[in-house]
């Protein structure tokens, strides 16, 4: 007999087993409950995905399930790697609603609006409480489908004043498949958007620690389907930025992109465009989109965890202790953390500050597909007054 | 000479290597200037779209919430400046209060004795003085009270008449003395409302009525049948308000321009008092006005179930003077200047009257006279260790004397007022007016007898 009124509103779990039944089970485990809302995971690409899937479907049954593959997991223990880590959200305290975005380059601003649209109503059936300022919306989209800002911009024009934000899936830098979970089945090419109704306070942000340096590179050819620059100032892209940090382009790896990031300025901010390769011809893949004539400021990153420390100080001062927070941290971050040697001290402060999510190959705010950045949503303990 | 010529000619190679890239490197952001942030199916400009417009609600966004911190501050400063005005007129017109009602009652003895010439008008100029004062300070009062949301409704179930019959009386005589021709229609009906504050709005009404009226002007007091309800009219053939300043005179310290021969002394609050109260108590207020012409202001009240009737009509019409005319009247009052003007006053009505500035004497004049006298007024406030009323409970258990009780107060709580009635004692506010003074007396001897 468990007292369902004690059990708290979100509870997070984590196996690290690699068998795939094994972590399953071990989750639902700690998660499941007859007052289960729905359960977000996030799990390593190492796993088996279709025997994962199976497993999954085995041990939550009927469960609301969505997640994504990972660059990387923020599990209860901080940085992770090879785990699948979840949250299970209360009945009480949340509603949640999901579909899947199955054709991604097909994805347009009706759609998106029919989507969204089915989401609201079946919320409302199942909320008296109301929507207004007490929804925010998830995207978890394949990392590797180059779709997110055509995506994105459709779905933003959908969402209106929901809060949004959400993480591109990663696969530990492979860069040969990432996945998201929808309905008991792994798909690529695909994003799951979910819309998550609760009576607690929260708030969804982005932030990141980046200062612009004085140097400036212009696209002058781009390949744009392929998230490719060719040529920055009419010269072999990967040659150019090489000889800006004073290195050989053979020495250009995620380490370096990770420390030595370009950035596109719109109006007062930077939005830093992270490099994915180096190709053959010393071409550049972006995890974003690229265009000709786009400006590419250098940028210097700054202590990460200051800049994080001060984020959490001011979110927290509004809406006090957190219970959760859910956060897409790209794995470029990882990289300079670990690069700098502190992921210990990163790994603490997501405990202190219950942190869950996993390291993305981009992050999603607002309608916006960003890079380098750590975005998510704060979960408060109190209700909203 | 073959060196500089080799040198010349590999820099200008070079330059002519930097021009190329110089025109790709301009030809590319042509390009990129010419699309704009114009939304199309490229990612790039879907990116710098969505972008953009992000940075638009952000901006607007924190635009919007300096504006509602500033808002938030402002209305702060303006709730914290609107209490501490509502406190210090309540503090201020209470402590005006108790000087200006022996004024009063010292006035009313005034008039009451046989003056001549200089000296009758000199002292009809004070008691006039003061009349202003009075009204002056009843509305500060009661804007102050109606502001600071102490004043609850206490509805109860009377028949019209005996509030309209009571203002009907005062205003036929203060028409009188304006030289207005005032004419009352009765109604029989029954009503469900607060009986006090009713009579703030009409006695609002009628002063405006008077206010904005020149001598020999027609004002009617009377009542319409509505469903469910009954509305209570005032109409004048005054000066009237013209159509562009109707919408503002429930506004406070709103006065509509005197014409030139009119005396005004209002303070500009009584229909923003209408107002509130009748917001309050959910009653309509309705104002029609020609300019030149007159005005008609009313309000419409819910009617009780005429069973309920819990008033009997009034049986005896006999004089109040017949009334008062040898009546005993005992005063109980801590303030002997109240004493003193009770006195002079009450004696020049007719009545015989005995003061007690202390419960302890009021006792021994009961051992000696058990049956107590036909009306009994005594001060709500007595001393610290208790009220009028404990004292007057007291002395019932003691001597079974079954007088009429009459409490003078500045407390105007809605808590007091039902304690009163529920023990069947009738109360007045402070400052006393004379003539209210002297229909209560009449209406409670009437109970008596």
């Amino acid at each position: 007999m468990t007292d369902t009124n004690r059990i708290p509103p979100v509870i997070t779990a984590m196996s690290d087993a690699s068998d795939p039944y094994v972590a399953a089970s071990e989750l639902a485990q700690a998660l499941c409950h007859p007052e289960l809302e729905g359960v977000i995971f996030f799990c390593s690409a190492e796993y088996d995905l279709e025997h994962l899937a199976a497993a999954l479907n085995q041990s939550f049954a009927n469960t609301c399930l969505v997640g994504c593959t990972t660059a990387g997991e923020i599990t209860p223990r901080g940085y992770d790697r090879g785990t699948i880590v979840g949250l299970g959200f209360h009945r009480d305290s949340f509603t949640m609603e999901a579909s899947l975005i199955a054709d991604l380059d097909q994805f347009s601003l009706p759609e998106a609006q029919a989507q969204l649209d089915q989401l609201i109503r079946a919320l409302r059936q199942r909320t008296t409480d109301s929507l207004a300022g007490r929804c925010f919306a998830m995207t978890l989209l394949d990392g590797l489908s180059s779709q997110e800002e055509l995506v994105l911009v459709a779905l933003d024009s959908a969402l209106g004043s929901i809060p949004h934000f959400g993480g591109s899936a990663g696969d530990d830098i492979q860069l040969a498949g990432t996945h998201v979970f929808y309905q008991g089945a792994f798909h690529n090419e695909a994003a799951v958007l979910t819309l998550m109704h609760t009576v607690l306070d929260f708030e969804v942000f982005s932030t990141h620690h980046m200062q612009s340096l004085a140097t400036k590179l212009v696209v002058t050819q781009a390949d744009s389907d392929k998230r490719q620059v060719i040529e920055l100032n009419a010269e072999p892209a990967a040659q150019v930025y090489a000889r800006m940090l004073g290195i050989e382009p053979e020495e250009l790896n995620p380490k370096v992109f990770a420390l030595h990031p370009l950035a596109v300025k719109l109006g007062q901010e930077y939005y830093v465009r992270s490099i994915q390769k180096v190709n053959e011809d010393m071409s550049l893949t972006f995890y974003c989109a690229v265009g000709n004539g786009m400006v590419l400021t250098a940028m210097q990153p700054q202590p990460i965890l200051p800049d994080l420390e001060r984020r959490f100080a001011h979110i927290e001062a509004r809406i006090g202790e957190p219970m959760i927070t859910l956060g897409c941290d790209c794995f470029l971050r990882r990289l300079e953390t670990e690069h700098l040697g502190s992921l210990d001290e990163a790994s603490a402060f997501f405990r202190e500050h219950r942190v869950i999510g996993f390291n993305t190959y981009g992050e999603h705010f607002d309608g916006v597909h960003i890079n380098q950045t750590f975005t998510g949503v704060v979960i408060g303990k109190e209700t909203v007054r | 000479m073959s060196d500089l010529t080799s040198t010349n000619l590999s820099s200008y190679g070079t330059l002519l290597a930097e021009n190329q890239r110089l025109k790709k490197i301009n030809a590319a952001l042509i390009e990129r200037v010419e699309a704009g942030s114009a939304f199309n199916a490229a990612p790039y400009a879907a990116f710098e779209h969505s972008a953009s417009l992000a940075e638009q609600v952000r901006e607007r966004t924190e635009a919007l919430s300096v504006a509602m911190g500033e808002l938030r501050q402002t209305n702060q400063a303006l709730k914290q400046a609107n209490l501490s005005r509502t406190k210090f007129l309540a503090a201020v017109s209470h402590d005006l209060l108790q000087p200006l009602n022996a004024a009063r009652l010292f006035t009313g003895a005034l008039l009451e004795q046989p003056l001549q010439g200089e000296l009758k008008h000199l002292s009809e100029s004070i008691h006039r003085s003061l009349q202003d004062v009075d009204s002056l300070l009843g509305t500060l009062v009661d804007i102050s009270r109606l502001d600071a949301g102490v004043i609850n409704p206490d509805i109860s179930i009377f028949p019209i008449s005996d509030l309209l019959d009571n203002l009907a009386a005062e205003f036929t005589q203060i028409c009188d003395m304006e030289q207005r021709h005032f004419r009352y229609q009765s109604s029989s009906r029954v009503v469900s409302t607060d009986l006090v504050l009713l009579a703030r709005i009409l006695r609002n009404f009628l002063t405006n009525a008077v206010r904005y009226t020149t001598p020999s002007s027609r004002i009617v007091l009377g009542c319409r049948r509505r469903p469910n309800s009954l509305e209570i009219q005032v109409l004048d053939s005054g000066i009237g308000i013209a159509d562009d300043q109707l919408e503002h005179i429930f506004e406070e310290f709103r006065r509509i321009q005197p014409e030139s021969g009119l005396h005004d002394r209002g303070l500009g609050l009584g229909l923003a008092i209408v107002d509130k109260i009748a917001g309050m108590l959910g009653h309509q207020v309705r104002v029609m006005s020609i300019k030149g012409k007159g005005s008609l202001f009313s309000v419409t009240i819910p009617l009780a179930e005429p069973q309920l009737n819990t008033f009997p009509a009034l049986q005896t019409e006999s004089s109040d003077q017949q009334l008062l005319q040898n009546s005993e009247v005992w005063v109980l009052d801590n303030d002997p200047a109240i004493c003193i003007a009770m006195v002079s006053l009450l004696t020049s009505w007719g009545c015989k009257v005995k003061t007690f500035e202390k419960s302890a004497r009021l006792s021994k004049e009961l051992a000696c006279y058990p049956q107590g006298p036909d009306l009994l007024i005594a001060d709500y406030h007595l001393d610290e260790h208790e009220s009028g009323i404990e004292a007057i409970q007291r002395l019932r258990g003691e001597y079974a004397f079954q007088s009429a009780v009459l409490m003078i107060t500045a407390n105007h709580t809605s808590s007091l007022r039902q304690r009163v009635r529920s023990l069947g004692y009738r109360m007045l506010n402070k400052p006393v007016k004379p003539l209210k003074l002297k229909v209560t007396i009449a209406h409670l001897l009437r109970q008596v007898t």
